[in-house]
C-alpha cells in the first residue's frame, strides 16, 4: 500500500470527476468530428465548394487545438489523477493492459501526424490525398476507441478474466461488444452534432441547408441505433449493477433520468433545425445542442462509473485499493482475508511503528491512519466536500463508536460499499476516530477500543 | 521492515506480462524521443519570443516559423511522453507511485502547466504578426514560464523516486501522515538546468535542419535561410559548451560511492556528446552540409545519455538490492504480438502522410497523388 493524497474539504472523487467530465468533451469529439469533416470535404471537392472548404479548415484548427491538445492532457490527466487517489489500482490495470494501452499509444502517434498533416496541406496538395490523410485520422481515432473501450469494458465486466487472467479474456468481456456499438454510434451523433455547428455559420443558404441536413442525417441515425444498442448494453452489464444503478442510489437515477432528456432533446433538434428548417439554423442553437449532448454522455458515463462499486478492478480489487479475491492464474491471494486475521497497519510500510499495536493511547492515530486508508478514495472526512464521512454518520444515525461500529459491521450489505478490511480491535479504532469527528466532544472509552467491553 | 522487501512488497503482485528488459529498453527509446521534442518545445518557445522582441525581418520570420513549429514539437512532446509514462509504471511501479503521491499536487499541476503553456503557445504564434500585437509576446513568455514549471515537476518526481530510504520520513511527522499532496521534498538544480540548457542545443540542430530543408525551395529566401542555420549552429554549439559545464556540476552531485564515474555506459554518454560538439565545430562554416549530420549525433548523443541515465538509476535502486529483472513474470504473448504488430503497421501508415509533408514542405508541390 502507498502513501496516501487527500484533497482536503473537497474530496478525491471531485478531482477524478472533474478531469473526467472535461475529458469526455475533446475526446469524443476528436473521435466524432473527422469522419463529418471527411464526407463534407468530399462534398466540398464534387461541388467545388470553397466556402465551406474554409469552414471546414478553421473547424479542424478547432478539432486540433481543443479536442487533440486539451483532449490528450485531459486524458493524461485521468491517469495523473487515478495515480494520486488509486495508484495500486492504475498499477493492477497496467500490469494487465500496458500493451492495450502501448497499442492505443501507436493510434495516437497517426493521428498526431495525420492530423497536423491534414490542417497544415489544406488546399496545397491533391484532394485525393488530402482526404485520404483525412480518413486515416478518423480511422485512427476511431482504433483508439477500440482499444480503449476494451479495458473500459473490463473494469465493470471482466467475463473470463476472473479465473484466467487472461488479456484477450477481459479485453473482449461481456460488455464490449454492446459499448463498442453504443459507442460507435454516438460517436456520429457527435459528429453530426459537431457538423451542424459548422454548416450553421456557412452564410451560403443553399451550402447550408445541404449541410445541415447531412448533420442531421448522421445524428438521428447514431441517436436511433445508439439507443438500441444502449439497451443490449444494459442487459450485458450485472444485475448488481443494474440495481445500483436503478435502484441503490438516486444519483444514478437521475443521471440517466438526464441521459434520455439529453437524448430527446437532440432528436428534436435534429429534426427541427436539421432536417425542417435547414435554413434559419443558428451557430447559437448549434452550441447548446451540442452542450446538451455532452451532459448526455457526462451523465452515461457517471452511471458506468458508479455501476462499478464496490470495486476498482472487479473481483480482485477494492474501491479502497485492497485486494479481496484470490487470482490463482497470476499466484496473487486475497488480501482482506489476511488482513482481517493479522491487521491492516502491521502490513502498512507508511504507518507509524508506534501505531502498528494499538493500545489505549494510540488508538486515535491509529483509527485516523486507518479512515484514511480505508475511505478517502472516496468520502472526505471533514463536513464539507464530497460524500462526506460525518455529514454520512448523521444521515445513518451513527455517533457514537459503537454505533458506527455496528454500522461499519452492516457495511458489505450495502451493494457499492466495500467490507471494512482489518481486526475487530483496527474496526474499534476506526468507529472511534469517525465518532470522534461526528461529535468531537464525546467521551470514547479507551478500554472499550482495546477490550471490545 | 527491510526496505528491498519493502519495495519489492509494493510492487504489482499480478507481474509484467512480458521480460523486463523489453520494457527498459522500450522505456529509454521512447524516452529519448521524448526529451527531444520536450527539448525542441522549450528551447523553440524561449527563441520564439525571443526573436519576437527583436528588430528586423528575419527576426520576425524565424520567430512566426519558431512558434508554429513550438505548437506541433510540444504535441509530439506530449504523446511521445505517454510511452515511457507507461513503461516506468511497469517496472518502476514503487518508486513512480510514491513520489508522484508525495507530491500529488504538483503531479496533477503538471497537467495543467503544460495544458496551459500549450493554449498561451497557440495564442502567440496565432496573434503575433503585425506591430499592434506585439504584446502577445507576453503569451510565448507565459507558456515558456509554465513549460520551465513543468519540467520542474518531472525533475522533483525523478529525484524523490530514488530516494527511497527518505520516503517514510518525508511522509510522517509523529502519527500525522502528510497527504496534503504539496510538499515538495527534494528536487535537484543541476539537474534539470542540464536539460533546460540542452534544449538550446537541440533547437540550434533544428534551426539549422529548417536553414537545410528549405534551401531547394525557389519562393524562400536563401539569404534568410543561410542567417537561420548560421545562427541554429551557433546556438547549439556554445549551448553544448555550457550544458557540459553544467554536466560536470551535476556529476558532482551524485555521490561518489555510487562510483559512477568510472561506469563505462557514462562515458560512453559523455564521448558521444563530445563527439556531437565535434561535428558543431565543423558545421559552423557550412551549417546546411553539416544539418542532417549534427541532428543524427544530437539523436545518438541523446540516446547514449538516456542510457546513462537509466544505468544510474539501476546503480542507485541496486543500494536496496532493487532489480527490475527480478520482477514477476506472467508472460502474455498475445498482447505483445498485438502491439508490436500494432506498431509495426503503425510506422507503415505513418509513412504517408509524413512523406506528402516532407515533399510538400522540401520542393514546395507534390505529384498528382499528393505523394
Amino acid at each position: 500500500m502507498y502513501p496516501l493524497f487527500e484533497w482536503h474539504g473537497v474530496g478525491n472523487g471531485m478531482l477524478m470527476a472533474i478531469i473526467a467530465t472535461y475529458h469526455i468533451l475533446p475526446c469524443h469529439l476528436a473521435t466524432g468530428a473527422f469522419w463529418i469533416t471527411y464526407f463534407m470535404e468530399r462534398k466540398a471537392y464534387q461541388e467545388n465548394d470553397m466556402d465551406m472548404l474554409d469552414f471546414l479548415k478553421k473547424y479542424s484548427l478547432l478539432v486540433l487545438i481543443f479536442c487533440f491538445v486539451t483532449g490528450s492532457l485531459t486524458g493524461a490527466g485521468i491517469w495523473y489523477a487515478a495515480t494520486v487517489i488509486s495508484p495500486r489500482a492504475i498499477s493492477g490495470l497496467i500490469h494487465n493492459y500496458v500493451w492495450g494501452w502501448a497499442t492505443e499509444w501507436v493510434f495516437f502517434l497517426i493521428e498526431i501526424v495525420t492530423i497536423y498533416t491534414y490542417y497544415y496541406t489544406f488546399e496545397k496538395i491533391s484532394p485525393k490525398a488530402h482526404m485520404r490523410i483525412g480518413l486515416i485520422y478518423a480511422m485512427s481515432a476511431w482504433f483508439s476507441m477500440v482499444i480503449i473501450t476494451g479495458i473500459l469494458g473490463f473494469m465493470l465486466t471482466p467475463g473470463k478474466w476472473v479465473q484466467t487472467g487472461g488479456f484477450f479474456d477481459g479485453f473482449f468481456n461481456p460488455s464490449y461488444w454492446p459499448q463498442l456499438f453504443v459507442r460507435t454510434a454516438f460517436m456520429f451523433v457527435v459528429g453530426g452534432a459537431y457538423a451542424a455547428i459548422v454548416a450553421s455559420f456557412m452564410k451560403n443558404p443553399d451550402v447550408k441547408e445541404k449541410a445541415m441536413k447531412v448533420a442531421a442525417k448522421w445524428g438521428l441515425g447514431g441517436l436511433v441505433v445508439g439507443g438500441v444498442f444502449t439497451i443490449w448494453y444494459f442487459a450485458k452489464i450485472p444485475a448488481v449493477s443494474r440495481t445500483i444503478i436503478f435502484n441503490d442510489l438516486g444519483f444514478t437515477q437521475t443521471m440517466f433520468k438526464i441521459a434520455i432528456v439529453a437524448g430527446v432533446l437532440l432528436f428534436i433538434y435534429f429534426v427541427i433545425w436539421g432536417l425542417k428548417r435547414a435554413r434559419t439554423a443558428s451557430p447559437i442553437t448549434a452550441i447548446i445542442a451540442m452542450l446538451i449532448l455532452f451532459v448526455g454522455i457526462c451523465a452515461g458515463e457517471t452511471m458506468r462509473e458508479m455501476a462499478r462499486r464496490p470495486y476498482l478492478i472487479p473481483h480482485y480489487m477494492l474501491s479502497n485499493q485492497m485486494i479481496d479475491h484470490d487470482m490463482k492464474a497470476k499466484g496473487v491471494t486475497s488480501e482482506v482475508a489476511k488482513f482481517d486475521k493479522t491487521g491492516v497497519l502491521p502490513a502498512y510500510y507508511f504507518a507509524p511503528d508506534s501505531v502498528k499495536k494499538i493500545n489505549e493511547s494510540n488508538f486515535m492515530a491509529a483509527g485516523r491512519i486507518l479512515t484514511k486508508l480505508e475511505c478517502i478514495s472516496c468520502h472526505t472526512l471533514e463536513t464539507s466536500g464530497f460524500l462526506s464521512i460525518p455529514r454520512l454518520m448523521v444521515g445513518f444515525g451513527a455517533k457514537t463508536p459503537s454505533e458506527v461500529h455496528d454500522f461499519l459491521d452492516a457495511l458489505g450489505d450495502y451493494d457499492y460499499m466495500p467490507p471494512f478490511v482489518g481486526t475487530e480491535t483496527e474496526k474499534r479504532a476506526m468507529a472511534a476516530y469517525i465518532a470522534s469527528l461526528v461529535d468531537p466532544n464525546q467521551k470514547i472509552d479507551p478500554a472499550w477500543v482495546v477490550a471490545g467491553k | 521492515m527491510e526496505l528491498a522487501h519493502v519495495l519489492n512488497g509494493l510492487r504489482d503482485p499480478m507481474g509484467v506480462p512480458f521480460y523486463p528488459w523489453f520494457f527498459q529498453v522500450l522505456m529509454v527509446l521512447t524516452f529519448a524521443l521524448h526529451i527531444i521534442f520536450v527539448n525542441l518545445a522549450i528551447g523553440g518557445t524561449f527563441m520564439a519570443f525571443y526573436e519576437h522582441y527583436k528588430k528586423g525581418e528575419y527576426n520576425k520570420k524565424l520567430s512566426g516559423f519558431l512558434a508554429r513549429s513550438s505548437t506541433v514539437n510540444l504535441s509530439a512532446a506530449v504523446v511521445l511522453g505517454v510511452a515511457p509514462l507507461l513503461f516506468v509504471q511497469v517496472i518502476y511501479d514503487p518508486f513512480w507511485y510514491v513520489s508522484t503521491v508525495l507530491s500529488a499536487w504538483w503531479a496533477v499541476g503538471f497537467l495543467i502547466f503544460v495544458t496551459v503553456a500549450f493554449l498561451a503557445l497557440y495564442a502567440f504564434y496565432l496573434k503575433r504578426k503585425g506591430e499592434a500585437m506585439k504584446g502577445f509576446g507576453f503569451f510565448g513568455v507565459a507558456s515558456f514560464v509554465l513549460l520551465l514549471l513543468a519540467a520542474f515537476v518531472m525533475n522533483l518526481i525523478s529525484v524523490q523516486f530514488l530516494e527511497p530510504e527518505k520516503w517514510k520520513a518525508w511522509y510522517l511527522t509523529g502519527t500525522m501522515m502528510n497527504t496534503s499532496g504539496t510538499t515538495i521534498y527534494d528536487f535537484r538544480i543541476s539537474r534539470y538546468l542540464h536539460y533546460i540548457v540542452a534544449s538550446f542545443a537541440i533547437t540550434g540542430v533544428f534551426m539549422m535542419l529548417y536553414g537545410w530543408f528549405f534551401s531547394k525551395r525557389e519562393d524562400m529566401d536563401k539569404d534568410y535561410l543561410h542567417w537561420v542555420a548560421s545562427s541554429g549552429a551557433k546556438l547549439a554549439l556554445w549551448s553544448t559548451v555550457v550544458a557540459m559545464i553544467v554536466g560536470v556540476w551535476w556529476l558532482l552531485s551524485v555521490p561518489s560511492k555510487l562510483n559512477f564515474v568510472s561506469n563505462p555506459f557514462l562515458i560512453i554518454g559523455v564521448l558521444l556528446g563530445v563527439v556531437f560538439l565535434i561535428v558543431l565545430i565543423l558545421a559552423q562554416k557550412e551549417p546546411e552540409k553539416y544539418a542532417m549530420w549534427s541532428a543524427l549525433f544530437a539523436f545518438v548523443a541523446v540516446l547514449g545519455m538516456s542510457t546513462a541515465r537509466e544505468v544510474l538509476r539501476m546503480v542507485y535502486l541496486g543500494k536496496f538490492n532493487y532489480s527490475i529483472y527480478t520482477y514477476k513474470l506472467n508472460l502474455n504473448l498475445g498482447s505483445t504480438a498485438l502491439f508490436l504488430l500494432t506498431f509495426i503497421m503503425g510506422i507503415i501508415v505513418m509513412a504517408y502522410p509524413l512523406a506528402v509533408a516532407w515533399k510538400l514542405g522540401r520542393y514546395g508541390k507534390t505529384n498528382e497523388e499528393g505523394a
